[in-house]
């Protein structure tokens, strides 16, 4: 009873308060609005510490179906991904105090966001698919309102696509769940793979075709070749906190998915050696370049780093189907270190669009001089995605190389750290510049318009806590790796 | 022998003594004889009825105590009477339902001979019925014919006239080709009268002589009856003479003219051929056909028609090819399923037509589809009338028309071969009986306030409507009281063996 | 144990419960209502009072049958109340009285309204029938009936698109039964009883070497019946049938009439030819292929359409398949599923159309594009629509989702290729559904009104949001715990109901 409050909170706090926000009257002070979003944004991340630290086992709530209960098991996984949330989720959260400032509708961009917070602890902390599935789907749903909250034509068909495409994605997930259920049983989640072995035998072919379809469901999330084109649509037309959120968070709800896929699921043992790995991974590496490629030639400041999420979370995919140990804790530890990179990437983003109004890269001349913190959090989160040490995005990368060697599978095992290093050089092709052209404009810049345009705390302060991490996380990562490893360790 | 033996007899002879004697009297007093004598016959057919369902046999009748084969014979069975009763009973109806029409459409001085066709056209139907000798059968499809043409023209218009000329043509080319049969049939046999040709076709069979000439004969036969009574192909008289000819006329022909021939048909393959040869002859085969080809096409040119009477009309060669189809299938089912249907369309035709007189009158006489719109509302007994007589036509369940497609379909299932073509069209034939039937329902119901059309109320034609009361009651009734009339089917073939 | 005595009904009852509605609406047009308030009171009292009749025979369920009356060939109408018919039955009655009270609202305007009412009424007993039929010409009967009462009411409006759309309704509604009447017939002959009986009536000896032509004809059947259940490509008539007034469309084109097909083919595949007759034949996988194919086609031209009843009315079209598909797999399994589908989709297209019918009733407006921001003026309709359309599609913990994942449960199991193609086909249109229901709830809810008349709408009064919460209620419910109304299927499906 008491775990089932405790895991119950995270959940049913944010969400009744985000639906008690939206059905409330407009008030007359928008301020009462904010306090009350903070209010809440912390009281959630506390109960989510204490439900890391205090809940380990299972609490099935109630019968969906016939045998498949909804259930929440916060284990090691769940527990990382659920404080990656809380990181990243409440600096964005107060970000968009002051980035919505003055805009309309901030009830409902509130009320959403606070769901959508509440529903990402029941994803992170579900333990079976089916509760996955559930509050997968309802994610999809209650984040798209974040996606079209502008209400521009564009928003409205952004947020379409997105809806459509995830849609896409969950239906081919279903079609595996479907026949996973049918050969397994069960659907909690079991390190190593719930497979009933008596009911796989001769199955094989149909079983790795649902572990196909339900991969290729959850990496429409992750933004995966050839399933991404809703992203760099979707990410770019939402409000700034909502594209950090959304590319730091929102796909890994995806990359989630597919850990619980092919570890908890279907197991490692199963799938190496298969089709479905090969071509995952091919997928994967044709989406790390192809990514960067296009960041590189986008122009759009957001949009740029739209097709940057695109690339990146591909890294942690490719290091998920090398199915090796240190393949799987790089991954692991890029799913920490992108969502505070790219957050506060888009944050910094954010603040300067807001604060000035550009939104091209080409208009970002000086404006290093213009906002000086905002462009050094920028600065050292891009060195941080290049993967420059010693901040944090080299030492995941450093674990997806080495797992690509020790995985030994042919052609990939060399192929894929080049693939890696290359886009790595594309985001240094497409981040650098910026910052280089922001803190040296050149002769041509007229030092005399040149004003502190630097926003308010709310601005500033979360921007500069990620771009904290990002830079510490590379320094001091001893227990992080160390713990990680073990997890690893445990599913392979 | 009982008196009632007499019945056959007295009724043929009675139809013609009173068409003889209205030819002297003046319309009205006609038209009190016709009635008197259509219930007469109607009432002595039903007590011979009784009489043959009580005592179980079939009788001869030989007129003036000569046996075969110089006599002339009558041969009653269940079948026969029940017969007579049905066509007095449609008569009767038939005559009242367009009584009103008759005045006007027909001129003063000719309705005493309308009355005198009609007598005469109720004694050949019987003798058709009764008798047991081919060439009188003969005598009196001549005597049919005229009655019929004089029916048809009576109400004096280009079209009827046109009409009445077309009929008389291809009824007279049945009548030849009928002819031609029976003289070959005497050729080979020797003789005219049912029972014994019966016999020497048999014996012919079985010896296996004069097997080509004996089914040239069948064959012209067929045609020629099939002619007559307006198997596809040889329709085109038919909707002319059904959809122009005043409507009791109409009602009559297609109800009972047409049947009696198709009567005589089944008569000649049980007592004068003998259905076993039939069975296995190839005529059936072709019967068949026609069968289905006239249940499509039949439908398909009602379908096309734009003037209800001769939609109605177009329907009845549909509703004649599912008789024949009947026959084609050549099984004592088949056959009984086919005689059913004689009753059903018989009762239902002339209901539809007797209802459409009521809804072409609201609307100033007009029979386009478009003119009719909003007719039922303005006449409603014939609104509802006609609806009943449309869903008994496309097989709606309780109604006489399912009854029958009940049976045909039965029928056809326990034959090999003709089973998938036959219960296949008879799917596509009720759909297209639904599209140009409902098609009318709909039209008639949809409101239309016009006010240059007169309205009719139940009060206004108590007859009519009463009338048509009558025939729904008989419709319903075949639909839901089907057993008896079976049995009684079974029993009236088995007599005719 | 439960002490309680459970009152067992006597079988008689059935036949009130079917009557009562019949004989209510034919009354009604007797009764003269000063006030429309009467008439309203009247009529509630009527359906509640035949729904309140059928929850209790549903309880105390007799357990022997009625026959109503003889009719051909020792076939009579009879009733008897098993599983199945209790799924339909029970749907039905808790539907109608909601789907009255809206109509109330909805046709307040609206001319004629006592020939709607009592139609409509009467189609409450007709659809009851349906479900109380014991064996195929009994249902059949109904079946035809069903056409005939609901035909009016596609036809309410008058206007010439509705009667093009009464007409084709009717053409497809017939033609359908007129092939569905040859399985009739064939099962009559084939079959040992012509009762439903659970696994089929087909046994190895009545069957012979007709296996072939048998499973043709219930391919023709399963065509027949599927024209009311709309199967590709006999669905044209559905969308156009939408002209009618939405009380109709919602409960008639997305509840009784349709799912009266889905259920005839239920009764045809599981009760009557039997599935171990059946299953893995080439004839399953014909009507399989047919099956998937609509489920997909009817959602592709839904998302095309962009009036918002024809749009629903292709998601039903779609969504009729997915009950078809559980039953073309033919397992118990695919049965469970095919009821559960059955049920949800009803509450939740009603609750659909419902929703349309109160924006229309409200707004005058009819196409998607019209409705920009119209979430904030009718909240709860809006409201309303959103969660069924979340159902619809089959978003976890609505009813949707556990319909869809008994039927791809029971096809997984099935497991050959095809049933898996269904699968496909089930997401594929599941997408297509969230395209078609969520680009009308963005388009209320995100997108800036540019009517200028905005202010003046809002939501309907109680007798229109009460059946919404009802639905709502009922689709959270069966969504969150199927747990017992999933069981009551199962126990159906094994026969032990």
């Amino acid at each position: 009873m008491r775990e089932a409050v405790t895991i119950l909170l995270p959940v049913v706090l944010p969400a009744l308060a985000g639906i008690l926000l939206l059905a409330a009257k407009e008030p007359e002070r928008k301020g009462v609005i904010t306090w009350y979003t903070g209010a809440v944004l912390v009281a959630t991340a506390v109960l989510v510490a204490v439900c890391v630290v205090s809940v380990n086992v299972p609490v099935t709530f109630f019968y969906l179906l016939d045998q498949v209960p909804v259930c929440f098991a916060p284990d090691h996984m769940g527990k990382v991904f659920a404080l990656v949330v809380t990181l990243v989720w409440v600096p964005a959260g107060f970000f968009s105090f002051s980035y919505l400032k003055g805009g309309k509708k901030q009830k409902r961009f509130y009320g959403f966001y606070l769901i959508v917070y509440g529903i990402l602890n029941a994803l992170n902390f579900a333990g079976n698919l089916v509760t996955f599935y559930v509050f997968y789907e309802l994610m999809t749903l209650l984040s798209m309102p974040l996606v079209l909250h502008e209400q521009t034509r564009e928003a409205v068909m952004a947020g379409l696509k997105y809806l459509f495409y995830s849609f896409c994605g969950a239906y081919m997930a279903l079609f595996g769940l479907y026949v996973v259920w049918h050969h397994s049983g069960t659907f909690v989640f079991t390190e190593r793979g719930t497979l009933d072995p008596s009911l796989v035998s001769g199955n094989e072919g149909i079983l790795l075709l649902a572990a196909c379809f339900l991969l290729l469901g959850f990496s429409v999330k992750a933004g995966m070749f050839p399933m991404h084109g809703w992203l760099p649509v979707a990410h770019p037309v939402a409000p700034a906190p909502a594209s950090a959120v959304l590319s730091g968070l929102i796909v890994k709800g995806g990359v989630l998915g597919m850990i619980r896929v092919i570890f908890y699921t279907f197991g490692a043992d199963f799938l190496r050696g298969s089709w479905v790995q090969t071509l995952f991974l091919t997928l994967a590496l044709i989406t790390v370049f192809m990514g960067s490629m296009l960041a590189y030639l986008e122009k759009g400041l957001k949009k740029r780093l739209a097709y940057s999420t695109v690339s990146q979370v591909s890294y942690i995919l490719f290091g998920l189907f090398l199915l090796a140990p240190a393949g799987l804790t790089g991954s692991l530890l890029h799913v920490i270190f992108h969502a505070c990179i790219k957050s506060c990437l888009f944050l910094c983003a954010g603040a300067v669009i807001r604060q000035t109004g550009k939104q091209c890269v080409d208009e970002l001349t000086g404006i290093g001089k213009e906002m000086p913190v905002t462009m050094w959090c920028f600065a050292i989160c891009s060195l941080a995605l290049i993967g420059i040490p010693p901040a944090s995005g080299f030492i995941s990368k450093w674990y997806l190389c080495v797992g690509a060697f020790d995985a030994g599978i042919p052609v990939v095992s060399w192929l894929g750290p080049v693939v890696l290093l290359v886009s790595a050089l594309l985001t240094a092709g497409y981040l650098l510049p910026i910052v280089i052209r922001g803190f040296f404009p050149g002769q041509d810049y007229d030092y005399a318009v040149c004003k502190r345009r630097e926003g308010s705390a709310f601005l500033v302060v979360p921007v500069v806590l990620l771009a904290a991490i990002a830079l510490v996380g590379g320094m001091v990562t001893g227990g992080l790796t160390g713990y990680l490893s073990d997890l690893a360790g445990q599913l392979l | 022998m009982s008196f009632v033996q007499n019945v056959p007899f007295f009724s043929i002879i009675l139809s013609m003594f009173s068409g003889i004697v209205s030819s002297m009297l003046p319309a009205k007093a006609a038209r009190w004889v016709n009635t008197c004598l259509i219930v007469a016959v109607g009432l002595m057919s039903g007590i011979l009825l009784v009489y043959l369902t009580n005592t179980g046999e079939p009788f001869v009748y030989w007129m003036g105590h000569f046996p075969a084969p110089w006599g002339n014979e009558i041969r009653a069975g269940v079948l026969e009477a029940g017969m007579a009763l049905f066509f007095c009973l449609i008569m009767f109806l038939s005559m009242i339902g367009g009584r009103r029409q008759l005045a006007d459409e027909v001129a003063e001085n000719r309705q005493n001979l309308y009355y005198i066709l009609v007598d005469l056209l109720l004694s050949s139907l019987l003798a058709l019925v009764y008798t047991n000798d081919l060439f009188t059968a003969y005598v009196f499809v001549e005597i049919n014919t005229i009655a019929a043409c004089g029916l048809i023209m009576i109400r004096q218009i280009g079209r009827t006239f046109e009409a009445a000329l077309r009929y008389m043509i291809m009824s007279l080319l049945g009548s030849g080709l009928f002819l031609i049969s029976l003289c070959m049939l005497y050729d080979l046999t020797g003789h005219l009268l049912m029972s014994n040709i019966k016999e020497s076709v048999a014996l012919l069979v079985a010896q296996q002589e004069y097997t080509v000439p004996l089914m040239t004969t069948i064959g012209l036969l067929c045609a020629g009856l099939a002619i007559k009574s307006a198997l596809f192909p040889f329709h085109s008289w038919l909707p002319d003479a059904y959809g122009y000819s005043t409507v009791s006329s109409a009602a009559m022909l297609s109800s009972l003219v047409s049947k009696g021939y198709i009567f005589l048909l089944i008569k000649i393959f049980y007592r004068v051929i003998g259905f076993e040869i039939i069975a296995q002859s190839k005529i059936i085969n072709v019967l068949f056909i026609f069968g289905l080809l006239g249940m499509i096409f039949g439908s398909m040119s009602a379908i096309q028609e734009n003037d209800i009477r001769r939609m109605i009309a177009f329907s009845s060669v549909a509703q004649i090819g599912y008789i024949y189809m009947g026959f084609g299938l050549g099984t004592e089912a088949g056959m009984t399923a086919s005689i059913f249907h004689i009753f059903s369309h018989a009762a239902t035709k002339s209901l539809l037509f007797v209802a459409a007189v009521g809804l072409t009158d609201v609307s100033k006489g007009r029979r386009e589809f478009i003119e009719l719109t909003g007719s039922a509302y303005r006449n409603k007994m014939a609104g509802i009338a006609f609806t009943v007589g449309c869903l008994s036509m496309v097989g709606v369940p309780m109604f006489s028309g399912f009854v029958s497609k009940l049976l045909f379909a039965e029928a056809s299932i326990g034959h090999a071969h003709k089973m998938l073509p036959a219960v296949l069209v008879l799917a596509l034939s009720t759909i297209l009986n639904a599209i140009y039937f409902m098609k009318t329902v709909i039209r008639i119901y949809v409101p239309d306030y016009r006010s240059d059309c007169k309205t009719i109320t139940v009060k206004n034609q108590k007859v009519y409507a009463l009338t048509l009361l009558c025939f729904m009651v008989l419709n319903v009734a075949l639909g839901m009281l089907s057993k008896p009339i079976e049995n009684w089917i079974h029993s009236g073939l088995a007599m005719f063996g | 144990m439960n002490p309680v005595m459970i009152m067992t009904m006597s079988p008689a009852m059935l036949l009130v419960a079917i009557l009562l509605p019949i004989l209510g609406g034919i009354i009604l047009m007797a009764l003269p209502f000063r006030k429309r308030r009467h008439m309203e009171i009247y009529l509630e009292t009527i359906v509640i009072i035949t729904s309140v009749l059928v929850w209790l025979i549903l309880i105390g369920r007799p357990a022997e049958g009625v026959p109503v009356v003889k009719f051909v060939n020792n076939l009579s109408l009879s009733l008897r109340l098993d599983g199945c018919g209790m799924v339909f039955s029970g749907l039905v009655a808790t539907l109608w009285p909601l789907a009255m009270l809206y109509a109330f609202e909805y046709m307040e305007h609206e001319r004629h309204e006592k020939i709607f009412y009592l139609f409509y009424t009467m189609t409450y007993g007709v659809t009851l029938g349906i479900s109380f039929a014991e064996d195929m010409l009994t249902m059949y009967f109904f079946y035809e009936l069903l056409t005939l009462t609901t035909m009016p009411l596609v036809l309410h409006t008058l206007t010439r698109e509705a009667i093009l759309a009464a007409r084709k309704y009717l053409y497809y509604s017939l033609g359908g039964a007129a092939f569905a009447f040859i399985g009739l017939v064939f099962l009559m002959v084939y079959g040992t009883t012509v009762d439903f009986t659970l696994g089929g009536v087909l046994t190895p000896e009545t069957t012979g070497d007709k296996t072939n032509v048998l499973l043709l004809i219930y391919v023709i059947a399963f065509l027949g019946f599927g024209v009311k259940a709309a199967i590709c490509p006999f669905n044209s008539w559905l969308p156009q049938a939408g002209v009618a007034p939405t009380p109709v469309t919602a409960l008639l084109h997305a509840v009784a009439v349709v799912k009266a097909g889905a259920f005839a083919i239920i009764r045809l595949t599981y009760y009557a030819f039997g599935t171990k007759f059946l299953a893995g034949t080439w004839a399953q996988n014909v009507v399989m292929g047919i099956v998937i194919f609509t489920i997909v086609y009817g959602c592709s031209r839904a998302v095309k359409e962009t009036h918002i009843k024809r749009r629903l009315a292709y998601s039903t079209i779609s969504n009729l398949s997915y009950i078809l598909f559980g039953v073309t797999i033919m397992t118990p399994a695919g049965l469970v599923g095919a009821l559960c589908h059955l049920v949800f989709h009803a509450v939740i297209k009603i609750c659909a159309f419902f929703c349309a019918g109160a924006v229309i009733h409200q707004t005058k407006k009819e196409y998607v594009y019209e409705l920009d921001g119209m979430g904030k003026k009718l909240p709860c309709v809006f409201g309303a629509f959103t969660v069924s359309s979340l159902a619809l599609m089959g978003v976890p913990g609505l009813c949707g989702f556990v319909s869809k994942w008994y039927l791809a449960d029971a096809a997984v199991s099935g497991g050959s290729v095809m049933m898996y193609v269904g699968v496909g086909a089930l997401l594929v249109s599941a997408l297509l559904t969230a395209i078609y229901m969520l680009t009308i709830v963005i388009r209320v809810f995100f997108v800036e009104a540019h009517d200028k008349k905005m202010d003046t709408y809002r939501d309907p009064n109680w007798q229109m949001l009460l059946p919404l919460a009802v639905f709502l209620a009922a689709m959270l419910v069966f969504g969150l715990h199927p747990a017992p109304i999933v069981s009551l299927f199962r126990d159906i499906a094994a026969g032990s109901l």
